[in-house]
């Protein structure tokens, strides 16, 4: 399954569902998202993985890359719904506590 | 040859990358006793443990040797043999590609929050053998053992 994600703005909070598989070839399609979201300085960002159904170190380097730039200019970002396959991986790579998964 | 190997050749391209991962899926699941073939989920069905570690750790590797050995390189084609077992699996890829020294990749720092450099680790993170032989062609062998699930109530037959 390709990734399939929408942004939904509601007041300060920032949603961005990202499903499907995020990975070395689907990352790049995130990146003027995460661009726009970071010019327009969205005070919260709460990433929606529960439908993400795999991901790989380059999708997992587009949500480091998403955290750090929105909090460099203020913001916080949040990451609910991580299950399965991705959840394993932040856990190995110790991002659930990052994340608050 | 045993004929119970499966076996691949395709491009060493990512665009291929989503072939090579969705036959090593299936055949996780041959290793867990699932049924593989007329069955197949609409997108990937990882899930299991054994499978996530499988996959996760395939993935990782085919991307760099797709991005890295590969790179540059004329209609370069990987080779898969896959040996999946009730006991486990094993994964041989083969590639043209550049020679590459695992030995030279340090462990990510993950206090770090790194944006790079941690596929490797995945990799021997979620398996029990991450080997690599320098080629032409070059080897990764990739290998897990399964540990079969234990019934409730042997487990409590056990303990009592």
């Amino acid at each position: 399954m390709p990734i399939d994600f929408a942004r939904a703005d509601h007041g300060d909070t920032t949603n961005l569902r990202i499903a499907g598989t995020l990975d070395v070839l689907t990352a790049p399609g995130l990146a003027s998202t995460i661009e726009q979201i970071v010019e327009e300085r969205r005070p919260k960002v709460v990433v929606d993985l529960s439908g993400l159904d795999l991901i790989d170190s380059s999708g997992v380097a587009a949500l480091v890359a998403l955290y750090k730039r929105v909090r460099a200019v203020g913001g916080q970002v949040s990451v609910t719904g991580a299950r399965d396959q991705p959840l394993a991986i932040f856990k190995l790579l110790r991002m659930d506590k990052v994340f608050l998964l | 040859m045993d004929p119970r190997t499966i076996r691949m050749t395709a491009p060493c391209s990512l665009r291929h990358r989503a072939l090579a991962v969705r036959l090593v899926a299936e055949a996780c699941r041959l290793v867990r006793g699932e049924r593989s073939g007329d069955d197949l989920a609409a997108g990937y069905d990882v899930r299991d443990p054994f499978d996530v570690a499988v996959v996760s750790a395939f993935a990782e590797i085919y991307n760099n040797v797709a991005l890295h050995a590969c790179k540059g390189m004329v209609d370069p084609q990987i080779e898969l043999a896959i040996a999946a077992t009730p006991d486990g699996i094993t994964v041989e890829m083969t590639d043209p590609g550049r020679r590459f020294d695992p030995e030279s990749v340090r462990s990510p720092d993950l206090d770090a929050l790194p944006e790079g450099g941690m596929g490797l680790h995945i990799a021997r993170a979620m398996l029990d053998v991450v080997d690599y032989e320098p080629g032409p062609p070059n080897l990764w062998r990739l290998s897990k053992r399964r540990v079969a699930a234990v019934e409730p109530s042997v487990v409590a037959t056990r303990t009592a």
